[in-house]
């Protein structure tokens, strides 16, 4: 691969990209009036000279991706998510660090800063996936060679399917705790038929998205899982917090204290938008290739059956290994007698045992979820820890509250308040991962050679460092972590 | 591995000269990984942190070519993560306070997660170029001569894949992870590890043969297997010639002899022609088949007397294999006789012949008398002291002169080592087992091991006793004879062998069974759940676990199959025409 072809293929498409990230980011910074603070770069304050450095920059960011992104697996899903993550990265290296030492002010990692710089990590957040579609769009052919646009019937239809289960889960979720209308952070005085049809809608649409960035199912239920919630997260910026405002003709609603009104329904759509819709259609899509395909097992497969236990029994050892270590966190923030409450009861032992049987389980379906996903232990890092946010999710602030006979807590309170939970839960998930893919690498397939194993592990290994997977670990621990600081207070 | 350990630990380094880059431009007090004021400690433990990170992300992360956009993300997780385990935890510790890991704590050290994850996303960037500019600068050796794989590397031959051998593979494949030597290679005539204490339950119907059985291929992966029949072994040339395999022989470097035993007649007359033995799936389908069999002859037999001996059946010997026995075939006969109404119960005898004056030698007397007392109440005899003398066609003959007129005879009174180890030039006990040191290796030979029923084994800590042939046994030898040879091969000293018998479980049949663990003593239902967990714990495989645990979840509801699954059985036609002819002469 020689130097102009680099140029040819990624610099110039990324820059490309980039610009077309950034009239998307621009035209939001123009609805916002905050256009003329890139211009103090250059110790100006003029809109126009703002706009125009800010296209180059983005440009020159645009060209980063295209070269971030070169190598990856051509896939539009893929690319979208690199995107998301490269535009979250930028905010914190350019907004929050590079900007302010280029125009002579101390940087801006501070919380309060950071807080008044959040328009602009939304911004950022819009530039990525932008200059992700135009990217993909540019290098279509690749995309097209590789099979990334061969959507067909069935998985628009398993899309939707997905979608509309996600949708009505999220408007009975929503119905239970805040009123159906918050649906968008906007729509108070709707009808109550209007705001179910807007969630279904807004489900479906989710599912059909999901299905057009994947038309082939990829790499398992429990990335798929994780794909999902990082997806749920694009949605909620890009449908609550832009789209929906904008329809109602209420203009962008990006500033704290609108962020913080809209995170009641971040969870909802990383949960139901997101992950279940994404693990749905997964299952749909192994549900139809087991009925309808005459696929003859791989040599690798060592059936559901076999597969399966093996994977109960080592997610249920890594699980308990993981909730020892949640027990510290636990201890440290006396929630165990809020585990306890699960079964009507306030001992802190009881507790502890109830929350080393729900680490067990948990553990389990980890097991069964991402079995063979983690090919060294930084994947299993990754994956693990991914998971613990998800559960972060799924736990304390929503089914813990459900169980104790409570609405879902989705609010930014509750998420804040939750905080310590949250770190309880990534060391959890760590350390589930990693013992989990300690057991597993322990043991191969009788008929494969360990060499042949060990070959196929470095394979698998190459595979998924060349999908989003890298980015989607980094970016979910991003969000669940600065997401609640940035809105509290 | 320590290479990437070191590029790591300089492009956390790098990483974190870069973070101080910026902390000067822009003021004295700005945050790097650690909460900080400017102080020379601070600083210091900033670096410090700087390289363990660094050196942490280049132990866990592999580089790979054009892999850089997932070392900068996965970067950027594990910067991330230090926020955590630093800022959030670690310096409150050291503070002298509990972490809270509060939002009001996470807050006032925010600035380090954007620190941490800036140094992060650099760090990964950082190895990603430094991994291939240190390869080329300083080339990873290349395996020299001395280090290389030897030509050819150890091969050690286990024959026999029962209990013992299978143990010796598999401990050797453990002990060699990721190693290709020593290579393994297992002869054994049957291509299966049989869980021979559950035998009796096949032979009683309430088991399908092949649900304890598990393919020696799958439990010992990265074993070559032959099957086939030893013929002879060449101690000299160490050289084991095989039948009916296409390598005939096979070289050896450790040559371990787990070949088991084989049903001993001690010369009686008829026994080995007419009784069947149990040893084999082959043995124990057989004599199912033969019991279903003769149901189905008496029901339509119109002579009292055939009926009689049809539907008596005997079991000789009385240890653990010949009590469990006669419980499964009691409890088969009547489990199955509702589907033979001309059958009278009246008929129906079970016989135990056993030399000694009680059953179960195994166990404590008082768990064996409990047990006779069982199995009597339900209407088994046992002829007690009394000695098995021959047997014909259609009879048990017994050391008093007295006859039992039976078509059945079980022999599990005794067995002997493998007859080919007759053909070594190694001493053997009376019995005919090798004569093995404490450290299980044949007495006079180098690279010679057994375990198992065909070795005789000194128990170091009692003078002058030897280990019982039992598989709980010969599991444990199997795994020190592998420990042994890797022992051998790695120069270090050998290790005895030492183990304590965990117990002896009989199941007694009807959901009651005799159990002594470590000296305790259980019975009756308990036991029996005992019985069965213990057995579906140690038979091997996943699969067949489950299979078994359906197959006893189903004889709980249903009554056994009395499918006939080879017609005909080859013992009953040739027993029934002896009979026939018998009765010509006559």
């Amino acid at each position: 691969m020689n130097r102009s072809d680099v140029v040819r293929g990624a610099v110039i498409p990324g820059a490309l990209a980039g610009v077309a990230g950034g009239l998307a980011f621009g035209a939001a910074m123009i609805e916002l009036g905050i256009l003329d603070s890139i211009a103090l770069l250059v110790r100006a304050e003029s809109p126009v000279l703002g706009f125009f450095i800010h296209m180059v920059v983005a440009a020159v960011i645009g060209a980063g991706f295209g070269l971030l992104v070169w190598y990856q697996r051509p896939e539009v899903g893929e690319t979208v998510f690199w995107g998301l993550t490269y535009g979250a990265a930028w905010w914190f290296i350019g907004a929050v660090t590079l900007l302010p030492l280029l125009s002579g002010e101390p940087i801006a990692w501070d919380v309060d800063s950071a807080r008044e710089l959040l328009p602009a990590l939304l911004g950022h957040l819009i530039y990525g996936s932008v200059a992700a579609l135009a990217l993909v769009a540019l290098q279509g052919a690749q995309y097209k060679a590789a099979g990334a646009f061969n959507v067909g019937w069935s998985a628009v239809v398993r899309g939707v399917i997905a979608g509309l289960a996600g949708g009505f889960l999220l408007g009975s979720a929503l119905e239970d705790q805040l009123g159906l209308p918050a649906i968008s952070a906007v729509m108070t005085d709707k009808s109550r038929l209007a705001a179910w049809l807007v969630a279904l809608s807004v489900g479906s649409l989710a599912g059909l998205g999901y299905a057009l960035l994947y038309p082939r199912a990829t790499d398992g239920a429990g990335p798929a899982l994780i794909r999902g919630m990082a997806y749920g997260f694009l949605w909620w910026v890009v449908v609550a917090l832009t789209l929906l405002p904008l329809i109602d003709g209420g203009g962008l609603r990006w500033s704290v204290d609108d962020v913080r009104a809209g995170f009641q329904t971040l969870p909802g759509y990383l949960l139901f938008l997101g992950a279940l819709p994404a693990l749905l259609y997964q299952w749909l899509t192994v549900l139809e290739r087991a009925l309808l395909s005459d696929d003859v097992g791989y040599r690798a497969h060592e059936g559901l059956g076999t597969q399966g236990l093996r994977a109960i029994g080592r997610g249920a050892v890594a699980g308990l290994a993981g909730g020892l270590v949640f027990t510290i966190v636990m201890v440290q923030i006396g929630f165990l007698t809020t585990v306890a409450s699960l079964i009507d009861r306030e001992s802190v032992y009881i507790g502890f045992v109830v929350h080393l049987i729900v680490a067990n389980l948990i553990g389990v379906g980890y097991g069964l979820l991402f079995v063979r996903r983690s090919n060294n232990v930084g994947s299993a890092l990754g994956w693990g820890v991914a998971y613990g946010v998800l559960w972060w999710l799924m736990g304390p602030l929503t089914l813990l509250p459900v169980l104790v006979g409570e609405a879902p807590q989705w609010t930014v309170e509750a998420a804040t308040a939750a905080y310590p939970a949250l770190v309880g839960h990534l060391a959890y998930g760590a350390f589930l991962g990693v013992t989990f893919f300690w057991l597993e690498s322990r043991h191969n397939p009788w008929w494969i050679t360990r060499n042949d194993a060990e070959a196929e592990r470095a394979r698998r290994a190459a595979d998924q460092l060349l999908s989003s997977a890298p980015a989607l670990w980094g970016l979910t621990v991003l969000i669940a972590l600065t997401i609640p600081v940035l809105l509290a207070g | 591995m320590h290479h990437h350990v070191v590029v790591g630990a300089i492009s956390g380094l790098t990483a974190g000269l870069v973070l101080g880059g910026v902390m000067i431009v822009d003021g004295a007090d700005t945050p790097a990984l650690l909460p900080a004021g400017s102080s020379a400690v601070l600083i210091l433990a900033h670096f410090a942190a700087a390289v363990a990170i660094g050196a942490g992300f280049g132990r866990v992360f592999r580089y790979q070519p054009r892999g850089y956009a997932a070392l900068i993300s996965s970067g950027l997780m594990v910067g991330l993560l230090w926020w955590i385990v630093g800022p959030l935890t670690l310096v409150p510790l050291l503070r002298g306070n509990l972490p809270t890991w509060s939002l009001e704590e996470a807050t006032a050290v925010f600035p380090n997660l954007i620190a941490a994850l800036l140094y992060g996303s650099l760090t990964g960037l950082f190895y990603y170029l430094l991994v291939p500019a240190v390869k080329r600068r300083w080339p990873p050796p290349q395996p020299s001569a001395a280090f290389a794989q030897p030509a050819t590397p150890t091969h050690v031959v286990v024959l026999g894949g029962g209990f013992g051998g299978v143990a010796v593979a598999q401990r050797l494949e453990q002990l060699h992870v990721g190693d290709p030597s020593p290579q393994i290679t297992l002869v054994s005539q049957s291509n299966y590890l049989l869980f021979t204490p559950m035998l009796a339950e096949v032979a009683g119907s309430s088991l399908e043969a092949q649900h304890i059985s598990a393919p020696v291929r799958a439990s010992c992966p990265h074993t070559r297997f032959y099957r086939g029949q030893v013929t002879h072994i060449d101690l000299e040339a160490q050289v084991v010639y095989i039948a009916e395999a296409p390598t005939s022989s096979l070289h050896y470097d450790h040559l371990v002899l787990a070949l088991g035993s084989v049903p001993h007649y001690r010369d009686l007359p008829g026994m080995e022609e007419y009784s069947f033995s149990l040893k084999s799936l082959q043995d124990a389908t057989n004599l199912r088949n033969h019991v279903i069999g003769l149901l189905e002859r008496a029901d339509v037999e119109a002579d009292p007397d055939k009926r009689r001996r049809q539907l008596t059946f005997v079991v000789a010997g009385g240890g653990f294999a010949g009590t469990e026995m006669i419980a499964e075939l009691f409890d088969l006969v009547h489990s199955a006789l509702r589907y033979y109404p001309n059958v009278p119960t009246d008929e129906l005898r079970f016989v135990l012949v056993h030399s000694r004056d009680r059953i179960l030698p195994e166990i404590g007397s008082e768990l064996a008398e409990y047990a006779l007392g069982k199995l009597r109440d339900r209407g088994i005899e046992f002829l007690l002291e009394t000695r098995v003398a021959g047997a014909t066609p259609e009879a048990i003959l017994l050391g008093d002169g007295t006859t039992v007129q039976t078509r059945t005879v079980v022999w599990t009174a005794g067995s002997q080592p493998n007859p080919l180890l007759a053909s070594l030039p190694c001493e053997r006990s009376r019995t005919g087992a090798l004569l093995a040191d404490s450290t299980l290796r044949i007495t006079g030979h180098e690279n010679l091991w057994a375990v198992g029923d065909c070795a005789q084994i000194p128990d170091p800590d009692k003078e002058g006793t030897y280990y019982p042939p039992t598989a709980q046994h010969a599991l444990r030898e199997g795994k020190a004879v592998a420990e042994n040879i890797a022992a051998v091969e790695r120069g270090d000293s050998l290790k005895p062998f030492r183990f304590k018998t965990i117990g002896v479980l009989v199941g007694l049949g009807h959901r009651t069974a005799v159990a002594e663990i470590r000296g305790r003593r259980f019975s009756g239902l308990l036991a029996w759940l005992l019985w069965r967990g213990v057995y579906l714990s140690k038979l091997p495989g996943l699969e067949k676990k489950v299979r078994v645990l359906f197959d006893w979840t189903i004889d709980l509801f249903f009554p056994r199959d009395i499918v006939l699954t080879a017609e005909p059985t080859p013992t009953l036609p040739q027993t029934l025409a002896a009979e026939e002819a018998v009765h010509e002469q006559v």
